[in-house]
């Protein structure tokens, strides 16, 4: 305690030679070594500390038993009309939490193929980056949890965020991150000294890089002990959600990124117009304020990651440009608008991918937004649809929905004549 | 740059190195630089804020000794009037960067009460890291030269007094006379500067992050939101704050000598167990003291201090105690927290005063035993009297102190029917730093207690080896396996 600095400063000679601080780092460094053997703490990749919504999207895709034939990626650009759609569609509220298909989307494509059903997963997360989608590719689209085709909405805030410290600081990366090794990429995950610093000690020192694991086991066990010497007074337990409710209120800064079932729906709306329209035009003239080349060229980068991922597992990926409003398309130079879709676009050709410019596609109108970049549901029913009519024309992605099912049928079939 | 960051991870080892591997003459160059180099790392323009007001020190100071040398009595002015300009000047810059907000709002407040409304300038001031600690440093260096002491000759040597990065931005506030001297000194390295620079250090560490921040986490609720936590609850909401801001700026001052350490220099100690004060006026004796020993030397005893009259004696008390409270903050709150330290001292003494006219002191004094209780008695009132000031110094306005004052006031009402179930904090069981508090502000309370007993068995003279790698040890793994991303700034960062 604090007599330490009132009498320490009478200088000592040491019996050793050696400063005791350097044995202590010594010991330190023999301890890390063997927390490290026996993986001290270790939790499972998806035991989640905190539900967000990443961590909903991933439960739900691992207790999945079957790959999903389409998989959408994107941020929030995707998400928010593909929940608002099948709101509109099913005329009932959708749990933003737990809702990770397009009921919509499957029923057009159905319509547009003549009856061919397609099962579909939605790892649109808000906030994702190209280098969480390269992530969710990477370490959860395997095996048999592959699907047949990738539909990746993207805009030009996914490369140009100049809100975003670096790809590491996105809610998706702190969980995704936990499901594979991402070494290979550190360096533009970690472009900034101090992020690269910080991880070089993590993987030097095991408590540091599994800090957050070890203390997550650590709190757990400690709140057992106190549930065991000061438990809460029967009478004034709260229910799961009251409890969260009060924290919330109290303790707003704890946890910011946790969300659970029945607190955010997507409501069906009927209104035309839709009401409420939001300006967003200041945040998003922050974003692109200036292009940094290292997070454009850091983030095209993990798009290619995608792209070449998904050849190597035989998906088929449909790259769709999304739409946004004129107003917001105008915070960029040309220049950099310019620079995002011929990037964009030499990507897709590079890799033999699908590519759709939304966009340019002159469907949407500004009475279709909810924001200057958010599609509402009457536009993303739009999209949707748009989607299902160019996939069900597109013959590589027909192909890829039924060559698989052809190798599966083999694989399965193969499987069965082997004995027992 | 914090001293829990990364930056200073990287930063403090380097200095270190390049300090023991040059020769002996380049050393203090290189502290001067590496202290700009970590003052310039927030903005670099209030840079030239230190060194203009170092300079400024530095040349106008020998003015007042020439003045008070001069036998015949011709210069131009007397050395009070070079003081007066000195610690004017110095006083102006506080004011304008700390108090020119402040001003306005009274100007404007005290116009609007008259029935004028004035629409107050906007003013783009950012308060400069620090200042208020170098500026009570140059002040205690001119006041000391006007008294007789020598003037430093080098303006490299004021320069790293007041710009040394290990106690920069939140002190101690250190005296020249045993500062400066240390710059001549030809330190050879030892072990030993390692060994306690950096047990210091993670000790500090330890203390920010493992014991502050949580607990900062409560006293944001309780203070956020009173109306949702009961009596009892706001009770151990007032003891988390009071631990939370000793642990913090006590932190801050272990990690500031650690690293002055780490180069053979020493800072002046802060702290000295201040919760075991058994009267108000011992608290300030333990308690943030290189500020208390400032005020007493250069506010209290040129106002009279206490050779004068009683009533004078109180006069001088409150006020230093009042400005003492504004130095902490331009805003009511921080000086209703002065004017309450000023007031309870001075309760105090009338308190002290009444026990000898009833000849009670003397019968406590002549029975050992009671003077035991007596004393634990007084512990115990005195830690309850500083918790109340606490809730002046971390409310957000004169309202917020109010609403917990009132709370607090009708704790031993609630205690009459006490029953857990009146505890919020037993019901939020995450963050579980809330219903760890039964536990914890009790076992904080008797560490106080142990760490003195092991003070006096003179335990800290000389631990066994194996104590202190051990002890350094746990405190590695427990900071790297709960050190967060992102650790909030340093209570005292924002004085």
């Amino acid at each position: 305690m604090e007599t330490a600095q009132a009498n320490s400063t009478s200088l000592r000679p040491s019996r050793f030679k050696v400063a005791k601080f350097f044995a202590a780092l010594a010991i330190f460094g023999a301890l890390s070594a063997g927390l490290s053997a026996i993986k001290f703490g270790a939790v499972s990749p998806d035991d989640f500390p905190v539900n967000t919504w990443t961590s909903w999207a991933i439960k739900e895709f691992q207790s999945r038993k079957t790959a999903p034939d389409v998989v959408f990626l994107g941020s929030s650009l995707m998400l928010v009309p593909l929940d608002g759609v099948d709101a509109d569609f099913t005329d009932k509220r959708i749990d933003g939490a737990l809702h990770h298909k397009s009921l919509f989307f499957e029923d057009k494509f159905g319509k547009y193929t003549g009856g061919q059903k397609v099962s579909t997963y939605n790892f649109a997360l808000p906030g994702e980056m190209p280098s969480d989608a390269a992530l969710i590719t990477k370490f959860l689209l395997k095996g048999q949890k592959a699907p047949k085709v990738l539909v990746y909405g993207v805009g030009p805030r996914d490369f140009i965020d100049n809100t975003l410290p670096s790809p590491a600081a996105t809610d998706p990366f702190r969980y995704l991150s936990r499901f594979g090794d991402w070494s290979d990429r550190v360096s533009l995950i970690v472009p900034e000294w101090q992020e690269r610093l910080n991880y070089e000690l993590g993987h030097l020192f095991y408590p540091y890089g599994n800090r957050q694991q070890i203390s997550q086991s650590a709190n757990k066990k400690v709140a057992g002990l106190l549930d065991a010497i000061v438990p809460c007074p029967p009478d004034r337990v709260l229910s799961f959600k009251d409890a969260i409710a009060l924290r919330r209120k109290l303790v707003p800064e704890h946890n910011p990124f946790e969300i659970n079932p029945d607190e955010c729906f997507f409501r069906p709306v009927t209104e035309t117009p839709r009401p409420g329209f939001a300006d967003n035009v200041a945040e998003y003239a922050k974003r692109y304020k200036t292009l940094k080349k290292e997070t454009f060229e850091g983030q095209m980068q993990f798009m290619a990651d995608i792209l070449s991922t998904a050849r190597d597992r035989n998906i088929h990926v449909m790259v769709v440009a999304m739409p946004i409003t004129e107003v917001n398309r105008k915070l960029l130079s040309d220049a950099n608008w310019e620079l995002y879709k011929t990037r964009l676009r030499a990507l897709a050709d590079h890799y033999e991918t699908s590519f759709y410019d939304m966009h340019d596609s002159g469907l949407f109108a500004f009475e279709d937004f909810q924001d200057t970049v958010h599609l509402h549901a009457g536009g993303g029913a739009k999209l949707l649809d748009e989607m299902a009519r160019v996939m069900a024309k597109d013959t590589a992605t027909i192909t890829a929905l039924q060559a698989r099912d052809d190798a599966q049928d083999k694989q399965l079939a193969g499987r069965k004549e082997q004995p027992l | 740059m914090l001293f829990n960051s990364l930056q200073y991870l990287v930063f403090l080892p380097t200095v270190f190195l390049l300090y023991w591997l040059l020769p002996q003459k380049a050393r203090v160059p290189l502290l001067l630089v590496a202290s700009y180099v970590f003052y310039c790392s927030w903005r670099p323009i209030y840079g030239l804020l230190i060194f203009g007001l170092t300079l400024g020190t530095f040349l106008l100071v020998p003015f007042i000794e020439k003045a008070r040398l001069s036998e015949t009595g011709k210069h131009i002015f007397s050395a009070k009037a070079w003081l007066t300009i000195i610690v004017s000047i110095n006083l102006l810059l506080l004011g304008i960067f700390k108090y020119a907000y402040f001003t306005l709002d009274m100007v404007k407040g005290g116009l609007s009460l008259a029935g004028i409304d004035w629409k107050e300038p906007h003013l783009h001031i950012i308060l400069p890291l620090g200042i208020s600690f170098f500026v009570f440093e140059f002040i205690h260096y001119a006041v000391e030269v006007y008294r007789g002491k020598p003037v430093v000759k080098s303006f490299m040597a004021l320069a790293l007094f007041a710009g040394f990065f290990p106690t920069q931005i939140a002190g101690p506030i250190k005296r020249y006379q045993d500062f400066v001297p240390q710059l001549t000194e030809k330190f050879k390295f030892k072990w030993e500067y390692v060994d306690e620079g950096m047990q210091l250090i993670l000790m500090g560490l330890a203390k920010k992050v493992l014991l502050a921040d949580n607990l900062a986490l409560v006293a944001q609720a309780g203070f956020a939101h009173p109306e949702n936590f009961s009596s009892v609850d706001t009770l151990f909401i007032t003891y988390a704050f009071a631990f939370q801001i000793f642990f913090d700026f006590a932190g801050y001052t272990d990690v500031a000598r650690g690293s002055a350490l780490l180069f053979g220099y020493k800072v002046p100690i802060n702290f000295n167990l201040p919760y075991l004060a058994h009267n108000v006026s011992d608290f300030w004796n333990r308690w943030h003291i290189s500020l208390s020993t400032w005020l007493r030397d250069y506010l209290f005893i040129p106002l009279g201090g206490s050779r004068c009259s009683l009533w004078l004696n109180y006069r001088n008390l409150f006020i230093t105690m009042a400005l003492g409270g504004l130095w902490h903050g331009a805003a009511p709150h921080f000086l209703a927290w002065g004017v309450y330290q000023g007031l309870v001292l001075i309760l105090h003494k009338e308190y002290l005063r009444l026990l000898e006219f009833t000849g009670i002191a003397k019968a406590i004094q002549n029975n050992p035993t009671l003077a035991k209780v007596y004393h634990v008695f007084s512990v115990i009132c005195t830690f309850h009297i500083v918790c109340i000031g606490w809730v002046f110094f971390r409310a957000e306005n004169m309202k917020n102190a109010w609403d917990v004052i009132g709370k607090l006031m009708t704790v031993p009402a609630e205690l009459m029917h006490f029953s857990l179930n009146q505890l919020t904090i037993l019901q939020l069981r995450d963050p579980i730093i809330f219903p760890a508090l039964i536990i914890l502000i009790p076992g904080l309370m008797i560490s106080h207690v142990v760490v003195n007993w092991l003070n006096d068995k003179s335990f800290y003279k000389n631990p066994p080896w194996a104590v202190q790698v051990g002890v350094m040890v746990a405190l590695m793994c427990l900071l790297t396996i709960f050190s967060p991303d992102s650790s909030p700034r340093f209570i005292y960062f924002q004085f």
